[in-house]
C-alpha cells in the first residue's frame, strides 16, 4: 500500500471513529423517548370499607405526574367495582371503542357508552356494540384497609 | 454515480477543493490544522446545541428545571451538555491558537488581509455565543455573570445605559432577557457565524493556504511556484486535520464524560452570599476591572477591550512590510508577547483570586425540596426559622422528632396520621415527598448524630465555644448556630476553617477528627436552634 492510499484509509478510519463517538450518544439522546418507561406512583383512593358490593362506584382522584421537567396535576376518575369488599377492580372511564366516557345504567346493571351504544357488563366484558376489547383496567391493591391505584389504563 | 456527478459538477468541485495544491508546510504542518479543528468543534456545538434545544425551555420558570431534566432524566443528556460546555471552551482555545499561528507566521499579509479581518469577526461572534450561552441554564452563575456583564456595558459613555436596556429587553434582568439571549444564542449568532465562516473558507480557498514564512534576510519566494511544488489537500493535509480533530474530539469526550457540565443553584436575585465569576475566557476583563478606580473603570470595561479589537482589525493595515518571519518582525512580536502574556496574567490572577463569600455545597435533592416548599406555598401555614405563618407547626423544630415513614404517611393522608389536622392532601409524587423530607432534614439538622458527639464537643470545642451554658467564650457561642448555618457548611468549616474564612482563628479539625465524627458534630450543631 502506498502512502497516499494509507492516508486515505486512515482518514476514513478516523472519520468513522469520530463520527461514531458523536453519533451514538446523539442517537441515544434523540431516540430515548422510544424506550422511556413511565413509572407511576400508587395513588390512594380511600378506605376499602363502605364501598357498596356488586355496584360500580365512580371515584375521582388527583394525579400529580411528571410532564418532562414539570409536574402537573390532573383530575381523573375511574369506575371501581368490588364483589366481596376484598378484591377491587378499577376500570379506566373511557370506552375501548373510541374513548367516549361511559356511565353505569342502574336499571340494566350494565355500563353504557353514549357514543355508539356499546354495552359492557359488571366485569367489563363487551355485551354488545363495536368495542374491540373489554374495558381497560387500572392496577389496584388493598393494603391495611386502604385502596391504592396505579393510574395507567391497561388493556 | 455519473448522473449525479454531471448534474452537481462534482469533478470540478473536487478539483478546486480537494485536489488543490498546498505549499509544503515544512515542520509547521501541524499548526495548519488549528483552523479545521475549530471548524470541527463548531459543528459539534451545532449538533449538541440542536439536541439540547429539544429539551430546553427558555423561561425563568422552566429553564433551570429543564436543564436539570436533561442532566438527570434524558439518556446521554449529561454527556451531550458536557460536550456543549467543553466544546465552547475548546472552540475559544483553538480559535485563539489559530489566530496566534496566523499572527506569528504573518499569514494575514497581502493578499489575505480580508481573511484575517473576517476571522476577527468570527472570534467576536464566538465570544458573543459564549456570553449569551451561559445565561440559559438560569442558575446562579448564569444570572450573576450576565448581571455583571450587562452592567459593564452600561458603563460605556452616552449609549451605555441604552445598550444595557436593549440587552436586557427592559430595565430588569428577567424573562425578557432570557428569551432575548436565547434568540441570540440559537438563532442570530449561529446564523451569522455560519455565514461568516462560509466567507472565511471561501477566502481561504480562493487565496490558497499561505506558505510558511521565508527566513529572515531572504527575498519573498514566488507563491505560485511554492504551491505548484506542494502536495494536494486531499489526502495529505486532510490526514493531519483528521488526526487533530480526532485528538480534540477525544479530549472533549473525556472531559464531557468525566467532568460533565456543572449546574449551580437556581438563580436567586436576592442571594448576597454568591461569588459571581464569569467563564474563564472573560476572566481577564473581570480582573482588569479591579485595577481601576471607580471613575476610571470605563477604561478597563469599555475602552481597552474596544482598543484591543480595533488593533486586531487593523493589524493587516499597520503591518504591511513584506517580512513574514517572526524574527524579521521584532516589534510586532514584542507587542504580541506583551499583549498575550498580559491577558494570560490577568486571567490567571482572576482565576486564583480568593472567593470573598464561603462556598456552600448544596445537595440537589435538598434544592428540589426547597423549590417545592416555595411552589406549594408551605409558608402560608408553616414557618422555618421565623419565616412564614404560625398556623401549622414550626418545621425547623418539629421535623427532627419524626421518622421518614411518619412524614411520608402524613404527606399522603394527613388526617389519617393527625386526626383533625388542617393540613391539606397534596397528592405529591414519591420523589417529591423525599425531596421535601431532605430539605426539612437539612434545615432542621439531621437526626443523624451519635451520643459520642457530646463527648467530642466537650473534649474539642468547649475550650473555646459556649453551648447550653457550658464552655468558654473565646469563640462565638453556638446555641443558635443551627439558625444560621447548614450541616454541610458546618462540616466543611470544622474540617478547614481557613478554607472558608482565611482570617479564622479556629484550628482545623480535618486531620485530628474522623470525617464521620465531624459529620455527626456538624449535624449536632445544625440542630442547635436556641431555646424557645
Amino acid at each position: 500500500m502506498d502512502r497516499r492510499n494509507f492516508l486515505k484509509y486512515s482518514i476514513n478510519g478516523l472519520g468513522f471513529l469520530v463520527g461514531a463517538s458523536l453519533f451514538i450518544p446523539a442517537a441515544g439522546y434523540f431516540l430515548s423517548p422510544i424506550w422511556k418507561k413511565e413509572e407511576e406512583d400508587w395513588i390512594l383512593l380511600g378506605d376499602s370499607e363502605g364501598v357498596p358490593l356488586g355496584k360500580p362506584m365512580q371515584v375521582e382522584f388527583t394525579q400529580r405526574r411528571k410532564d418532562g421537567w414539570m409536574t402537573v396535576e390532573q383530575r381523573r376518575s375511574a369506575w371501581m367495582v368490588t364483589k366481596d369488599g376484598k378484591d377491587f377492580t378499577v376500570f379506566d372511564p373511557h370506552c375501548t371503542h373510541l374513548g367516549c366516557p361511559y356511565r353505569w345504567d342502574e336499571g340494566r346493571g350494565q355500563f353504557i357508552c353514549p357514543c355508539h351504544t356499546a354495552i359492557f357488563d359488571l366485569d367489563g366484558n363487551v355485551v354488545s356494540g363495536p368495542p374491540p376489547r373489554p374495558l381497560d383496567r387500572m392496577e389496584a391493591k388493598v393494603e391495611a384497609g386502604k385502596i391504592w391505584v396505579k393510574p395507567v389504563a391497561k388493556g | 454515480m455519473r448522473w449525479v456527478e454531471e448534474r452537481t459538477g462534482w469533478p470540478s468541485i473536487r478539483e478546486t477543493l480537494l485536489d488543490r495544491k498546498i505549499p509544503k508546510p515544512g515542520r509547521w504542518g501541524w499548526l495548519y490544522t488549528l483552523g479545521s479543528a475549530t471548524l470541527a468543534v463548531f459543528l459539534i456545538q451545532v449538533i449538541t446545541g440542536m439536541l439540547l434545544g429539544m429539551n430546553y425551555s427558555p423561561s425563568p420558570d422552566h429553564a433551570y428545571d429543564s436543564i436539570r431534566h436533561i442532566m438527570t432524566s434524558v439518556p446521554m443528556g449529561a454527556f451531550i451538555r458536557g460536550l456543549h460546555h467543553w466544546g465552547a471552551s475548546a472552540m475559544i482555545i483553538l480559535m485563539v491558537l489559530h489566530l496566534l499561528r496566523i499572527f506569528v507566521m504573518a499569514s494575514y499579509k497581502q493578499p489575505r488581509e480580508l481573511t484575517w479581518i473576517v476571522g476577527v469577526v468570527l472570534l467576536l461572534l464566538t465570544f458573543g455565543l459564549g456570553f449569551t450561552g451561559y445565561l440559559l441554564p438560569w442558575d446562579q452563575k448564569a444570572y450573576w455573570a450576565t448581571a455583571v456583564g450587562v452592567n459593564i456595558s452600561a458603563q460605556a459613555p452616552i449609549l451605555g445605559p441604552l445598550v444595557a436596556t436593549v440587552f436586557k429587553g427592559g430595565q430588569e434582568l428577567g424573562a425578557l432577557t432570557l428569551t432575548r439571549f436565547y434568540s441570540f444564542h440559537v438563532l442570530v449568532l449561529p446564523a451569522l457565524l455560519a455565514l461568516v465562516i462560509a466567507i472565511h473558507l471561501f477566502l481561504v480557498v480562493y487565496h490558497g493556504i499561505s506558505a510558511p514564512p521565508h527566513p529572515k534576510g531572504t527575498p519573498p519566494p514566488d507563491y505560485l511556484a511554492q504551491k505548484a511544488a506542494g502536495k494536494s489537500f486531499y489526502p495529505y493535509s486532510i490526514f493531519k486535520d483528521m488526526v487533530m480533530v480526532a485528538l480534540v474530539v477525544g479530549v472533549l469526550v473525556f472531559l464531557a464524560w468525566h467532568f460533565g457540565a456543572g449546574l449551580e443553584d437556581p438563580a436567586d436575585p436576592n442571594d448576597s452570599s454568591y461569588n459571581p465569576r464569569p467563564e474563564w475566557y472573560f476572566l481577564f476583563l473581570f480582573q482588569a476591572l479591579k485595577l481601576f478606580p471607580g471613575h476610571l473603570e470605563y477604561l478597563a470595561a469599555i475602552v481597552m477591550p474596544t482598543l484591543l479589537v480595533l488593533i486586531l482589525f487593523l493589524i493587516p493595515a499597520l503591518d504591511r512590510s513584506p517580512h513574514r518571519h517572526p524574527l524579521a518582525r521584532p516589534v510586532w512580536m514584542m507587542i504580541a508577547i506583551l499583549g498575550s502574556s498580559h491577558i494570560g496574567y490577568l486571567s490567571y490572577q482572576g482565576f486564583v483570586s480568593p472567593l470573598v463569600n464561603p462556598r456552600i455545597e448544596a445537595n440537589p435533592t435538598v434544592l428540589q425540596g426547597k423549590k417545592l416548599y416555595a411552589d406549594l406555598h408551605c409558608a402560608y401555614c408553616h414557618q422555618i426559622r421565623g419565616e412564614g405563618s404560625d398556623i401549622g407547626p414550626d418545621l425547623s423544630i418539629t421535623v427532627s422528632r419524626r421518622t421518614d415513614e411518619w412524614i411520608l404517611d402524613h404527606f399522603r393522608k394527613p388526617a389519617a396520621v393527625v386526626p383533625g389536622t388542617s393540613m391539606p392532601e397534596l397528592h405529591l409524587l414519591d420523589e417529591e415527598m423525599y425531596a421535601l423530607i431532605a430539605y426539612l432534614r437539612d434545615i432542621g439538622g439531621s437526626t443523624l448524630y451519635s451520643r459520642r458527639v457530646a463527648k467530642i464537643f466537650e473534649e474539642q470545642c468547649e475550650a473555646c465555644h459556649k453551648l447550653r451554658g457550658r464552655g468558654e467564650e473565646v469563640g462565638p457561642a453556638l446555641d443558635e448556630i443551627g439558625n444560621f448555618r447548614t450541616a454541610s457548611f458546618l462540616k466543611s468549616y470544622i474540617q478547614n476553617p481557613q478554607g472558608i474564612n482565611p482570617d479564622a482563628a479556629m484550628p482545623e479539625f480535618g486531620s485530628s477528627l474522623t470525617e464521620e465524627d465531624i459529620e455527626h458534630l456538624a449535624n449536632y450543631l445544625a440542630a442547635q436552634k436556641g431555646r424557645r
